[in-house]
Formats: C-alpha cells, sequence, structure tokens
C-alpha cells in the first residue's frame, strides 16, 4: 500500500561513489493492509554479545500469505526469522529486547511452552534435513513427539486402531506437501534415499504433520535445482491458503514471484522498507531498497 | 507442471488483451455505424465509450508491468508479454480512432459530400481489427501474414477514396458564395481525417498481427 512520505526524509543524497546518505523514515515499514495480523512485531532488538543484530524492528505478518524477507547477507533476517518461534533462545550469546505476539499473545513471555510454540510456529530449514527414518517415521515424528497420537483417543471413538490414524495423518501431510504421489508406493524406505527437491518437500511435509499455524522457511529453495525450486515454490503458494508463510530468501526473484509483501532489511539490522511485493519491486520509496532489488547494491 | 500461478496470469493477460480488443472493435462498429446512419445517439455512445476503454487498458498495462517485475518473464514468454504490452497501445489507439469517427458523424452536415464509402471501407479495416485478435488468440500466424497482405487493399481503397474527395473538391461548383465554401471545405477535410482513421485502424491491425508473428516464431518481419 502506498504511503504518504515526508519530503525530507524521501530523497537519498547520492554521493560520487555511488552510495547514498539516506535517512530512513519508519513510514517506509509501516505496511498497512486488509486483513488480521497473525503475528505482530514491535521494537525488536536481538543481540549477539556486543553485536546489535536488529535494531528496533517493528512490523505485522498478515495471516495466511506470504511474506518474504530479503536483503544482504548479514543484515539481520534470518535472526529475524528466528526470534518468530524462539529459535534464537538456542544460541548462548543471544539476547532479545521487544515484543513479539501470535495472535496477540506474547512469545517472549515468562512461561511460553516453548515446543508448543515451536508447534504452532514451524520451521523449514535451508538444507533438507530429514532423519536418517523412512519416510513414514519422518513425517510422523512430530506428532509423536508432541503426544497427539497418543492418546488414541480419537482412534478408539471412531473404531479404529492407531495405525489408521496416523497412516491418515502421514497421507494428509505428504498430500498438502505435494510430494504423496511420488512417495506412495514406498513409505517404508528410507528417507535419505529421496532426491533433494523431495526431501525438502518431506521436511515441509513433517513441519506440516504437527499442524502448525505459521511456517518460517529460511532459504528453502537455495540448495535445489530449478524443477525442484518451481515445485517448492507452487507448494508455499498452495499452503499460503491455509497457513502463515514467512520467507527468508536471497534470491529476489523468488521472492517477488511467490509472496505478497516483502519486507527489505538492510545492513545494520535495520527493516528498510516493508510493503505490498508489487510496491517493492516496482517503485520502492528507499533508494537503497532500489538500489538493492535492481543490484546495484554494495 | 510448475509455477501454476505464473501460467495462470499469463492466460490472464491474454484473456484481458483479447477482451479489450473486442470492446474495442465494438466501440469501432458503433462509430462507423454511427457515421452511416448519421445517429447523434451512437455517436455520442462511441465517444462516452471511450473512458471505459482507457481505463481497460491502463489496468492490463499494469498487469503487464506487475507480470515483468514480479515474474521475470524469459523467451516465449518475454515476447509474449512484450508483445501483449505493445498490442494494447494498438488496442487502445483503434479505440481513440472509432471516438474520432461518433465525433465526424455528429459534425457531419450536408447532404453535398462526395459519394465515398468510407464506412465499406471502415468495416473492412474492423474486419481486420477482429481477425488480428483470432491470430492472437490462437497464435496463427497464416492469419497474420494474410492481415498484412489484406493492408495492401485496404490502403488503396483508402487512396481512391481520398483522391475522389480532393477531386469533388477541384469540381465542385460554389459560385461566390462564401458559406457554401466554407461547408464544403469542412466536408472535405472531414472525410480525409474519416478515410486517414479509417487507413490507421487497419495499420493497427497489422501491428497485432506482427506482434503476434514475433510472439509465435520471433519473427520480426512484419514489424518493419
Amino acid at each position: 500500500m502506498s504511503k504518504a512520505t515526508s519530503e525530507s526524509t524521501t530523497t537519498a543524497e547520492r554521493t560520487t561513489t555511488g552510495e547514498t546518505d539516506e535517512r530512513v523514515d519508519p513510514e517506509w515499514s509501516n505496511y498497512e493492509f486488509e486483513g488480521t495480523p497473525k503475528m505482530a512485531v514491535e521494537d525488536l532488538d536481538v543481540y549477539y554479545g556486543d553485536d546489535h543484530a536488529l535494531d528496533g524492528i517493528s512490523m505485522e505478518i498478515p495471516e495466511r500469505s506470504v511474506t518474504a524477507l530479503i536483503g544482504p547477507s548479514g543484515c539481520g533476517k534470518s535472526t529475524f526469522l528466528r526470534s518468530l518461534n524462539r529459535m534464537n533462545d538456542r544460541i548462548r550469546s543471544a539476547r532479545v529486547e521487544g515484543s513479539i505476539r501470535l495472535d496477540g499473545e506474547e512469545v517472549y513471555a515468562d512461561g511460553v511452552d516453548l515446543v508448543e510454540l515451536r508447534k504452532r510456529v514451524g520451521m523449514v530449514f535451508q538444507n533438507p534435513n530429514p532423519f536418517p527414518k523412512s519416510i513414514r517415521d519422518n513425517v510422523s515424528y512430530g506428532p509423536r513427539k508432541h503426544g497427539d497420537l497418543e492418546t488414541g483417543l480419537l482412534a478408539r471413538a471412531l473404531g479404529r486402531d492407531d495405525g489408521d490414524e496416523l497412516d491418515e495423518l502421514v497421507e494428509r501431510s505428504l498430500r498438502r506437501a505435494a510430494i504423496w504421489e511420488e512417495v506412495n508406493d514406498r513409505l517404508d524406505d528410507n528417507a535419505l534415499g529421496l532426491s533433494g527437491g523431495q526431501q525438502q518437500r518431506l521436511c515441509i511435509a513433517r513441519c506440516l504433520a504437527t499442524d502448525p499455524e505459521v511456517i518460517l522457511m529460511d532459504e528453502p529453495a537455495s540448495a535445489l535445482d530449478p524443477i525442484a525450486t518451481a515445485k517448492i515454490e507452487d507448494l508455499i503458494a498452495e499452503l499460503a491458503e491455509q497457513y502463515t508463510v514467512v520467507i527468508v530468501t536471497h534470491n529476489m526473484q523468488q521472492a517477488a514471484r511467490i509472496s505478497e509483501q516483502t519486507a527489505v532489511f538492510l545492513t545494520g539490522g535495520e527493516l528498510v522498507e516493508y510493503d505490498d511485493t508489487e510496491k517493492i519491486f516496482e517503485d520502492p520509496e528507499s533508494q537503497r531498497v532500489e538500489d538493492y532489488v535492481t543490484g546495484k547494491f554494495g | 507442471m510448475p509455477r501454476d500461478r505464473y501460467r495462470s496470469a499469463l492466460d490472464d493477460l491474454r484473456d484481458a488483451v483479447v477482451g479489450l480488443g473486442e470492446d474495442v472493435v465494438v466501440q469501432l462498429e458503433t462509430g462507423l455505424a454511427a457515421l452511416e446512419s448519421g445517429d447523434p445517439e451512437l455517436a455520442r455512445a462511441v465517444i462516452d465509450g471511450d473512458d471505459a476503454i482507457n481505463e481497460a487498458y491502463l489496468a492490463v498495462e499494469s498487469d503487464c508491468i506487475d507480470l515483468f517485475a514480479l515474474q521475470q518473464p524469459v523467451a516465449g514468454d518475454l515476447r509474449f508479454v512484450a508483445a501483449s504490452f505493445k498490442i494494447l497501445t494498438d488496442l487502445e489507439r483503434i479505440g481513440d480512432l472509432a471516438t474520432n469517427l461518433g465525433r465526424y458523424a455528429l459534425a457531419e452536415s450536408s447532404e453535398s459530400s462526395p459519394e465515398v464509402d468510407v464506412v465499406a471501407i471502415g468495416r473492412e479495416a474492423r474486419d481486420a481489427v477482429e481477425d488480428a485478435l483470432t491470430a492472437y488468440r490462437t497464435r496463427d500466424v497464416e492469419l497474420c501474414r494474410e492481415i498484412h497482405a489484406r493492408d495492401d487493399r485496404i490502403d488503396a481503397l483508402c487512396q481512391r477514396a481520398s483522391e475522389r474527395v480532393v477531386r469533388d473538391l477541384v469540381e465542385r461548383e460554389t459560385g461566390n458564395d462564401a458559406w457554401a465554401v466554407e461547408r464544403l471545405l469542412d466536408d472535405v477535410s472531414r472525410l480525409l481525417l474519416t478515410v486517414r482513421d479509417v487507413e490507421r485502424v487497419a495499420d493497427h491491425a497489422v501491428n497485432v498481427a506482427a506482434r503476434t508473428l514475433y510472439v509465435v516464431e520471433h519473427d520480426s518481419e512484419l514489424l518493419y
């Protein structure tokens, strides 16, 4: 959505070296959208020891859509992504200040169940990382771990055994991840025998099996060939009909192709601009964002 | 096949261009009917209808820009989006020329106009536009070349019509009636403009065919 900006802050003074001395207008990242925010981030600062990795980030993430995070290496976009489900808690030197809310509930509040949080906010990583187990076990691992299949209440109520419920879950998850047709005749084969693209879709199925509400993806297609990448991108578009997807990508064309809104982080851990993807790629407010998306950055 | 949304966006673009073209053909026919009948209602209808054409044109143009910016089409897709972007301009211009016909119909005043059947030539030009849209929609390269060849005939008809109008001017007896001279000059210039606009409609149809040939065969023979 286009926003009014004050004249004093929209002009980037370009030096003879091509660099810009640009003052960031907070309005550039004040993205207004129709619909409900799934997650709301406010004044988020993340430090790794003395390193200030994210500087006062505020943004809302709309539900059931794809939000892309782009920016050069070291800009903090992966740090931001990991903050959303507190994966940064695993890094000893990391310190987080500010607020992140999921459906209005503070993610960083004392007493939050991290297992439950990461079940609701699942994650898919850059390199496919299936467990060295069967395809079936990979998908059912999460629900078993979370105890969803332990009680067997649903199965008993329906007059079936637990195996039916498990098979149903595995099939549903693999179908949603658009890989069922390719693996349904070899569910007991080792997942490591799949191609890279299939492994990544299996990892997405594994994530879906825990019935998340938000799916965080950190460069999910960067290790894949163009055909596997296209399948993942199509899958992301389908998932967004049901889930809230946040994706970090170095591939600007990928962000343009698949996302509804794009947030641009630049060096120094600052969120410079956040808007409809069309706006970012056709008429960004920031000169530095324009330089970045046109490949003239740095 | 992968990239469902992208492929469906390309299909949507083709449908939108064809839809705009069909609306433009309706405008053109209304303009010709206004010229033929002198009906001021038809003339005003075609003039008023141009705003909707312009709005649709801008909307589809914006779709093309989104496709360029967000999908980075290459190869045949690039030629298709680039050609569609250009074809849109041709269609919008045909819409403008149709409104000109409406204005000429409103200005037409006398029974003294030369015997030139510009409406019949206009219908040939309209047919060329319709066929060009069909060629674009169905990727029919033979039809593209046929439309190009047909344009020579329309050009010749327009040439003869213009000569007839000028000859009529030269031969017309107006005496010292200044008002009659003025009216004759108005009629002649309006008729020459009408003939020119009809010829331009056909030229735009050839442009659509040329861009279509470029899309399908990467052949720019009709473009230059």
